[in-house]
């Protein structure tokens, strides 16, 4: 019988971010070159973006990928 | 997008209220609440008649470009199907609203296929052709005509009864269920979207 692999969940500190430069949802997707929906659903972990948005918005912050997106097993 | 492709497609479309007033006033003229002697409307007629046909061939043309042509089809029923793919969330989305449609329009397909396969009647026989005794039928079958006309090709039943019950396929036209399966591909697709996105 195969092991039951832990449930996973990507986590983000987005919000934090932009809280810092003070920037509102619509200005970050404008500079990032999404949509405001993407940035709420990414806040809010309802989607998880794809490897080259994620490093889109971690070089756009000047950051690690890694201080803003990270994996936290998910407890049932 | 070809030019020749917009610059038609926006004739189609600008064309679409004269169309309509030319088709009632021919509609009227048929009927002949307009008088056939004025010369002018005798000549308004005979407009509306060409204005009609190329609006056909018009029609003829876009949606046999419709199907050949991916930009020209992209940018008109992405359009008409509100389809937004701004950015990857987006594409994503619309990838699974239209896994959703795909679906259900195939399950109602092939729900109408079985519903314009099968035939059932149920008839009552008169007493003397009656069957151990019986006389209450129910007939089942199942049909499959490649072309509409093999349908109406078939001979009629000579036997004498009293029909209860009877259904021979679907009893909406075939034009009836393209229309309902284009409005339902559209409502679909923005319910799941909408489903998707709150």
């Amino acid at each position: 019988m195969s092991k039951s692999l832990p449930q996973l969940k990507i986590v983000n500190r987005l919000h934090v971010l932009r809280a810092e430069r003070r920037m509102t949802q619509e200005q970050l997707a404008k500079e990032i070159g999404i949509t405001r929906a993407t940035i709420v659903a990414i806040e809010g972990g309802g989607y998880n973006p794809s490897l080259e948005l994620a490093f889109r918005i971690a070089r756009y912050f000047g950051a690690d990928i890694n201080t803003i997106f990270s994996i936290e097993e998910e407890t049932k | 997008m070809k030019r020749l492709d917009s610059i038609l497609l926006k004739s189609f479309l600008y064309g679409l209220p004269a169309f309509i007033v030319f088709a009632a006033f021919s509609y009227c003229y048929s009927l002949g609440v307009v008088n056939h002697a004025n010369v002018y409307l005798n000549l308004l007629n005979s407009f509306a008649g060409l204005v009609f046909a190329l609006w056909m061939t018009l029609s003829l043309y876009l949606s046999v470009r419709l199907m050949v042509s991916e930009p020209f089809r992209d940018q008109v029923l992405a359009r008409l199907t509100f389809i937004r793919e701004r950015d990857e969330r987006e594409v994503i989305l619309t990838g699974k609203a239209t896994r959703t449609t795909f679906l259900t329009s195939l399950a109602i397909l092939i729900f109408l296929f079985c519903l314009s396969c099968f035939q059932v009647s149920i008839y009552r026989l008169p007493q003397e052709r009656a069957v151990d005794g019986k006389t209450g039928i129910i007939s089942l079958g199942l049909g499959f005509n490649l072309l509409e006309h093999s349908k109406q090709d078939k001979p009629r039943e000579t036997i004498e009864k009293k029909d209860i019950f009877s259904y021979t396929g679907l009893p909406v036209s075939s034009t009836t269920v393209i229309l309902m399966l284009i409005v339902w591909q559209i409502i679909s697709y923005n319910y799941s979207m909408w489903r998707l996105t709150r």
